[in-house]
């Protein structure tokens, strides 16, 4: 048996990939396919962009490139569930799970009529601009896709799952649109909504109008004759296309909240934050919403007062918060896991560790980054685990991702390996 | 945050208060409010008062708390406060009444906990004052510990901020703010208009809909009309289904609102701080007002000069329903000494100056059938004071709400010590988890 | 009502009987001397503004104007010994208010000449048992001079007491914005650090300059110029005036206690807080403390509910000399309350009587003068129907020197009116 033995040989510059090769096999690797048990030594076969078989038995194609896999472990590619990778930074967009600021004055805004801080009509794959910096830093740290959302406003917009490579943003959806980003900024002193209050009633006030425009256009479309046409309002619109709401919540106090309020919209809902699901769970659990737990741990600011004593509340939320996995799983709670602040892939990693630390099994901690994100977003019929058909979107590690030492050999995205720039430097050892 | 654990300290203190088991306070000085003061029992079942008498039959399994020494209040009553909410004020708009204090609740709000160790058991949450109209209003008891639904007084009619004067024309009146922040109105006479507009609109609004149900009960084809969270509430005040809390300090713009409201067609149920409510004591009366005013804060602004602390004494001697609020985290931790100084100016009598922080709150909240006083079949909503809760000496030890007692200061300075050695283990760890960063 | 008439009767019958004479015998009071003893049935004589004798039983002087307080209190008037009274009217009102000079060092301002003995929170304040205030202005860093004025007289010069007693500094202190739970933007710190340690330099480059002007002044330099800042710094310097220094928590009262060690600086702490271990420090250095409203919140969300309730109990405990300060104006007569508070969890009531009255006068230097019902001292008297650390006590009646003074104000003026409105 020949094998055509796949060595890179790359540039420096991203994209790292050589021709892109047709048939790709891992083997006699350790698998995890998030879909079924863990394999300690198998075989993943990749064939024009998608997984064609997995197994520990499964034969090596003659024509496939393969990657020898002793000491490797193949995951899912793994996948930020709620991101801005790829959009690049502007001054007013925060990531997404941190608390709300105010945002920039536009024109005053009087009323929700007025729909301020409202871009629910964009779409993550206008924004993404497939070259930028973020996604390789993305794919470095074992990161083959994100479902990536508008940050700014407080509808901010349309969540894509985007896989992380590619020449251009339409290449690189997988799935649009998966659900409208809210967010709890106000804006400021003198435009509506001023304080939380309003951002509550503002947010209440557009899904209401947002089913009655539905119901209008419907019942105008039947009959246009004797009805005066309803006003296009592109807010609502947006608002309209997504299939789910994503709302902020972090300590029990806005869990519980969002739980009430999620409940009110009629809609499915994912809550993003979670950190104090422990103590929430009752009514986390009661709801059905998944949850989207931040990977960003709450810690002590930097820059704090050394007088100034962290109060017991704040100490408890540090301590529960990397335990809140453990909890929802535990409580047969469906989450996944998101960086929010988070860039350095050894700092995702250490996040993502503590919470394994913290009572939360390593099968549940890589499903929390593969294919419970695709189940929350509804994508799970084509991504999300190694199984044959889905897209072959992979992340190779040498040894185990939550040790420490481990290194991220490369990723495959849509079939095409990349490895990380720090490390394309080093030669591979063809394979004998 | 002492708090959760600390109820963990009172449930293992005394299960039966917190497991619906009878209890009796037995040998204490009882301040009813409504019925005079005795010396007696208490006899809490399923939560409410069962009897209250000088000698009461102790029920075979009840919980006894010696009270000997001890006098025995209603659960005190603020019928204005900002505490146990996330947001207070919606200020960018004039007319804010989509907006509601209870989308904002915060159970953990260690304000709720405050107040209950100073007596409180009811309080009305209201949006602030920054607009003629503001935000819809909870009502809730400080039953620390618990979710929002359960803070929440159950069965409570809604209600709703307006404001006058000073405070809701300052965005119109404040150059400084800048041309783009200045919003209508400036003046007491644009203050007026907005109410007066916000409730033509919402006549229109009403008509619309009822409109609408008559075509469709004749089976027309019709499109409803576009719910307004804005007008729904304004409807709702029109057809009394929720109560106007209207914050106000001078007499014309008191009657100006008394006047307007009786044009439309509502009452104002309560008017708050109205400071200048002395001087238009029979307006307020023959409208049927509630007036829920300050013990003794003047002059802090122009509208404030003439406020005296005569005024609940002087609008209670002339009929007013009076109660004396807080609108202050601190002040309501001692509303029964806020009370006191209705004795001291004006001359009420004792029962007529707790009264002020009980049974009349409960009254201008409709919820008098329930709490305010101590008679059977209210809710056993008690507070036990070391002395006469007139008395600027006496403090609080316990304080029960439905029954359960949710503030006792003996378990309360136990639960410190151990909130201060779990905080210090906290911290230990903590520190060793997050190694030294060098300054940024 | 009716009690208030009776006490406006019973100002009536003292001014019909005693407003033009200097002599007035009180009798059958029950006297609180302030001074620990008690005299039930007892007679006080008021001569020339003074108390002229404490007894049992005293025999009138020939022309005295006599007053049977029988069934009445007599206790001495109390001090207020932080407020801005006579320069501020209402707190709103920038045009009313004479509290905040603008620079950041303005030694030599004096709050006494800008008294305004026709404020109405003059009379509101007297009618409440409070016959002296100390008033302070407030700005920058040294603010001014506070003086320790009666709540009576034509002028300011006839209200004043103590002119000048102390300088009010108001301690540069970090304060950063305290980081809510969950929240992770940067605190602020560094900042609030850097802006301190600038002010802190400003402030001791000022003392800097105020000595080496005092040793120029001291050697007779001729070329020298007066400079009124300078000036007023003299006595803090040599440590005659004491500075009335605002610190509420450990971190920064420990910052002032080593700055005053430092420069060898006499200091009463004002609006302490949460001293933690700076207690100590205070007991060490003998520091006397002005305490802010008993009735405060606590300061932490995890602080014990009753954390400030306390205080005055856990400083007394400790040995440390205090009095009481409204720290406000339009409350300003509830001080007797704001000492009660403090009665209720665990300051003896003894303690708590001085502190608005013989330990305030002690502080301001008038122990000889003021404080007390002893013979020598300024007749500073309120006659009452109990306990006037008690809110249903009324105050009766009021000498001011002496001299009989009203409790009228502009609230028993406006209830009066409106009392007969028709109904």
């Amino acid at each position: 048996m020949r094998h055509v033995v796949f060595v890179l040989v790359t540039a420096l510059v991203a994209p790292v990939c050589a021709e892109t090769p047709g048939v790709l096999a891992v083997r006699n690797a350790r698998i995890f396919t998030a879909s079924g048990p863990a394999m300690e030594r198998g075989t993943v076969v990749v064939r024009d962009g998608l997984i064609e078989a997995v197994g520990a038995n499964v034969p090596v194609p003659a024509d496939a490139w393969v990657i020898e896999g002793a000491g490797l472990t193949v995951y899912p590619g793994f996948t930020n569930a709620l991101s801005a990778w790829g959009i690049p930074r502007q001054a007013d967009t925060a990531p997404p799970g941190r608390r709300p600021v105010a945002a920039p004055l536009g024109p005053v805004a009087r009323g929700p009529e007025d729909r301020p801080l409202n871009t629910s009509w964009v779409t993550a794959q206008e924004l993404v601009q497939p070259g930028d910096p973020s996604i390789e830093r993305a794919r470095s740290g074992g990161f083959t896709s994100a479902v990536v959302f508008p940050g700014a406003g407080i509808f901010a917009g349309q969540g894509a799952w985007m896989n992380l490579a590619g020449e251009k943003a339409g290449h690189m959806v997988v799935a649009s649109p998966l659900g409208q980003h809210l967010t709890l900024r106000t804006s400021g002193f003198t435009s509506f909504p001023g304080s939380l209050m309003g951002v509550f009633a503002y947010i209440r006030q557009v899904y209401l109008d947002a089913d009655y425009y539905k119901a209008s256009r419907e019942i105008y479309a039947k009959e246009p004759r004797g009805m005066k046409r309803v006003d296009y309002d592109r807010a609502l619109e947006g608002v309209l296309a997504a299939p789910r709401v994503l709302l902020p919540a972090v300590t029990k106090v806005e869990l519980e909240r969002m739980v009430r309020f999620g409940a009110e919209l009629k809609r499915p809902v994912v809550l993003y934050g979670g950190h104090d699901a422990a103590r929430a769970m009752e009514a986390v659990k009661a709801s059905g919403f998944p949850v989207l737990v931040n990977l960003q741990w709450p810690e002590r600011p930097r820059q704090a007062d050394p007088a100034q004593e962290d109060s017991l509340r704040t100490l408890e939320l540090r301590e529960a918060a990397p335990a809140a996995p453990a909890a929802l799983a535990k409580a047969g709670v469906k989450f996944a896991f998101y960086t929010g602040g988070l860039e350095k892939p050894q700092e995702i990693r250490a996040a993502a560790k503590k919470a394994v630390d913290a009572g939360l099994s390593r099968e549940e901690a890589v499903r929390a980054l593969t294919l419970s994100v695709a189940e929350i977003y509804g994508v799970a019929d084509r991504a999300g685990s190694i199984e044959p058909g889905k897209i072959a979107n992979l992340t190779i590690v040498d040894g185990d991702w939550f040790q420490e030492r481990a290194k991220v050999r490369a990723v495959i995205v849509d079939g095409v390996k990349y490895e990380p720039a720090a490390e394309a430097e080093k030669k591979e050892e063809p394979a004998k | 945050m002492k708090t959760l654990r600390l109820l963990a300290a009172l449930a293992a203190m005394a299960p039966g208060a917190l497991q619906g088991a009878d209890i009796v306070i037995q040998n204490a000085k009882i301040l009813t409010v409504t019925r005079g003061s005795l010396e007696g029992s208490i006899l809490i079942s399923n939560g409410k008062i069962a009897q209250v008498g000088e000698k009461l039959m102790i029920p075979a399994g009840a919980q006894v708390v010696e009270a000997s020494g001890r006098y025995v209040m209603p659960g005190i009553i603020d019928c204005h406060s900002h505490i146990a909410a996330d947001a207070i004020n919606e200020g960018s708009v004039s007319v804010s009444s989509m907006v509601g204090i209870e989308d904002v609740l915060n159970p953990e709000d260690i304000d709720i906990y405050r107040a209950l160790a100073g007596g409180v058991t009811t309080v009305n949450v209201l949006h602030g004052s920054a607009n003629a109209i503001g935000g819809k209003c909870s009502v809730i008891k400080t039953r620390w510990g618990k979710s929002v639904r359960e803070l929440l007084f159950e069965g409570a009619t809604p209600g709703i901020k307006f404001a006058l004067g000073e405070n809701p024309k300052r965005r119109g009146s404040t150059p400084s703010f800048g041309a783009t922040a200045l919003r209508y109105p400036a003046t007491r006479m644009g203050v007026e208009d907005v109410i007066r507009e916000a409730f033509t609109e919402a006549r229109k609004y009403r008509a619309e809909w009822k409109a609408y149900d008559a075509r469709k009960a004749k089976g027309e084809r019709a499109l409803p009309p576009r719910r307004d969270l804005k007008l729904e509430p304004l409807v709702e005040i029109l057809e009394g289904k929720r109560f106007v809390h209207a914050h106000c300090y001078r007499a014309d713009e008191i009657l100006m609102l008394l006047r307007l409201a009786d044009e439309f067609g509502f009452k104002i149920r309560t008017l708050q701080h109205v400071l200048e409510g002395y001087k238009v004591a029979n307006e307020i009366k023959a409208h049927g007002a509630g007036a829920s005013t300050f013990s003794d804060w003047w002059s802090y602004k122009v509208e404030a000069y003439d406020a005296i602390p005569y005024n609940a004494a002087l609008m209670h001697k002339r009929g007013v329903l009076v109660s004396l609020n807080s609108d202050s985290a601190e002040l309501m931790r001692h509303l029964n000494l806020e009370a006191a100084k209705a004795v001291k100016y004006g001359g009420l009598t004792e029962d007529e100056a707790l009264a002020l922080v009980t049974i009349n709150p409960a009254k201008q909240l409709a919820i008098d059938s329930r709490v305010g006083s101590i008679e059977a079949g209210k809710d056993a909503d008690l507070v036990l004071f070391d002395q006469h809760p007139l008395s600027n000496y006496s403090k609080v030890v316990k304080v029960f709400i439905d029954g359960e007692l949710y503030f006792d200061r003996e378990a309360d300075e136990k639960a410190r010590i151990k909130d201060e050695l779990r905080k210090r283990s906290l911290e230990e760890k903590q520190k060793k988890q997050t190694p030294a960063r060098r300054p940024a | 009502m009716k009690k208030l008439s009776m006490a406006v009767a019973g100002i009536a019958m003292a001014f019909g009987a005693a407003m033009a004479q200097d002599t007035i015998l009180i009798r059958n009071a029950h006297i609180h001397t302030g001074a620990g003893q008690e005299i039930p049935g007892g007679f006080v004589l008021i001569q020339k503004g003074k108390i002229a004798g404490v007894g049992a039983k005293l025999a009138a002087p020939k022309g005295a104007a006599i007053i049977d307080a029988k069934g009445m209190h007599l206790y001495p008037g109390m001090i207020d010994s932080a407020t801005a009274i006579g320069l501020t009217e209402i707190g709103a009102v920038r045009e009313t208010n004479d509290t905040n000079e603008l620079g950041e060092f303005n030694p030599q301002l004096r709050a006494l000449i800008a008294v305004n003995p026709e404020s109405e929170h003059i009379d509101v304040t007297r009618a409440n048992g409070i016959t002296s205030v100390m008033t302070l202005p407030a700005g920058g860093i040294i603010s001014g001079q506070g003086s320790l004025i009666h709540l009576d007289g034509w002028t300011w010069e006839e209200m004043s007491l103590a002119p000048n007693v102390t300088i009010r500094l108001n301690f540069p202190v970090i304060a950063p914005i305290s980081a809510g739970p969950g929240n992770r933007s940067s605190s602020g710190y560094e900042d609030a650090r850097k802006r301190y340690e600038e002010q802190l330099d400003r402030l001791r480059l000022f003392l800097e300059e105020a000595r080496r002007y005092e040793k120029a002044k001291r050697a007779g330099t001729t070329a020298m110029q007066s400079d009124p800042k300078f000036e007023a710094m003299l006595p803090v310097l040599t440590g005659k005036t004491p500075l009335f220094v605002f610190a509420a928590k450990e971190r920064a009262i420990l910052d002032v206690i080593q700055f005053a060690r430092r420069e060898k600086l006499k200091i009463i702490l004002a609006g302490v807080r949460e001293p933690g271990k700076a207690l100590a420090e205070i007991v060490k250095d003998k520091i006397p403390v002005i305490l802010p409203e008993t009735h405060s919140l606590p300061l932490e969300e995890d602080d014990a509910y009753d954390s400030q309730y306390t205080l005055p109990a856990e400083l007394h405990q400790a040995g440390v000399k205090f009095a009481f300060g409204s720290f406000d104006t339009q409350f300003s007569r509830n001080l007797p309350y704001q000492a009660a508070a403090a009665v209720a969890f665990g300051l003896p009531k003894d303690v708590a009587l001085k502190a608005v009255t013989s330990n305030a006068a002690e502080i301001w230097g008038l122990g000889s003068q003021l404080g007390t019902i002893e013979e020598g001292k300024l007749a500073d008297l309120i006659l009452t129907d109990g306990d006037p650390l008690e809110a249903r006590t009324q105050i009766r009646q009021m000498f001011i020197a002496g001299k009989p003074v009203s409790l009228e104000s502009r609230h028993t003026r406006l209830y009066e009116k409106y009392s007969k409105r028709p109904q």
